[in-house]
């Protein structure tokens, strides 16, 4: 099978792809709202990685695997040079798109910053990978204003609700809450950053 | 602890330490008491709405407020079905739904 002609959407073959070169990222996007309980579809895979220079070989080791190609034909280099040119990677696979993101909209630090309400998921297969929280979900698709990603706005609140009611998210003594708090105009902050 | 009273608590101490602020310089900042701060981030209280944001926005953030509708699909019970499912299950159902082609892409 040619790259960029799925047959069939196979998100765990790309995470076992990643699992198996020891990189570490996290799924974001729509197959991260689907495994936090959306009921929507997708045939993608998002993901954020940590950008380092080892785990930038890890993941391109990854890609090689999975044989993975830029959408939009050029030559596919995975560096923090080139992950900093081009901050969304879009691919294709013979196993679904993949898009490699490091700094997510309204995340700006990615991993780093996701990492602190993500939580790993057995997945079967041997697969735990991080996904990326609720409400940093929710943030994310805020931050896009794009139409699609505004109506899974209430679903993804529902949710939020529905983790609380269940006793699923961070507690209070955690760090961060479930809820997008947005920053306020620089003229305005006062104190120092600490998240 | 009521669901409401929890997420006011997480979203005071989130607030508070993205500021970098002690409950006392809080206080401090807004004029309240830091025993009552206390109380409020342990979620033993819930503060009002208007002094959520209030102490939200002291820490330098704001917390926007909007009404929206909700959609009927989400407002019954198949949301909480899907939160019922393990992330494996629900991926299961996905591609499932995928292969029956339920789902448009």
């Amino acid at each position: 099978m040619s790259a960029g002609v799925a047959a069939r959407f196979d998100p765990r073959a790309i995470l076992a792809s990643m699992e198996r070169s020891g990189a570490t990222y996290m799924i974001i996007g729509g197959l991260a709202r689907v495994l936090r309980g959306a009921d929507e579809i997708t045939t993608g895979v998002d993901i954020c990685p940590i950008v380092t220079v080892p785990n930038l070989a890890r993941l391109e080791r990854a890609l090689d695997e999975l044989e993975a190609r830029r959408v939009d034909g050029g030559d596919l280099v995975v560096s923090e040079q080139s992950l900093s040119d081009n901050n969304v990677l879009e691919l294709t696979s013979p196993y679904g798109a993949l898009k490699v993101v490091t700094a997510p909209a309204g995340v700006p630090r990615g991993f780093v910053a996701l990492r602190a309400a993500a939580t790993k998921e057995n997945l079967g297969h041997g697969l735990q990978p991080y996904v990326a929280s609720a409400g940093d979900l929710a943030a994310m698709a805020a931050a896009l204003h794009r139409d699609q990603d505004v109506t899974r706005l209430p679903q993804l609140r529902r949710i939020m609700e529905l983790e609380v009611d269940r006793g699923t998210i961070a507690p209070p003594t955690h760090a961060r809450s479930q809820t997008p708090l947005v920053r306020r105009e620089s003229s305005e902050r006062t104190g120092r950053r600490r998240d | 602890m009521r669901p409401d009273t929890v997420k006011s608590a997480a979203l005071l101490r989130e607030a508070r330490l993205r500021a970098g602020l002690s409950q006392v310089a809080l206080a401090e900042r807004c004029g309240k008491d830091r025993v009552q701060i206390g109380r409020w981030e342990a979620g033993a209280v819930a503060p009002s709405l208007d002094t959520l944001l209030e102490l939200i926005q002291a820490c330098g953030l704001d917390l926007p407020l909007t009404l929206v509708e909700r959609a009927p699909s989400i407002a019954g019970e198949h949301l909480a079905k899907l939160q019922r499912l393990s992330p494996e299950r629900r991926l299961d159902r996905m591609l499932d739904d995928l292969a029956s082609g339920e789902g448009g892409v």
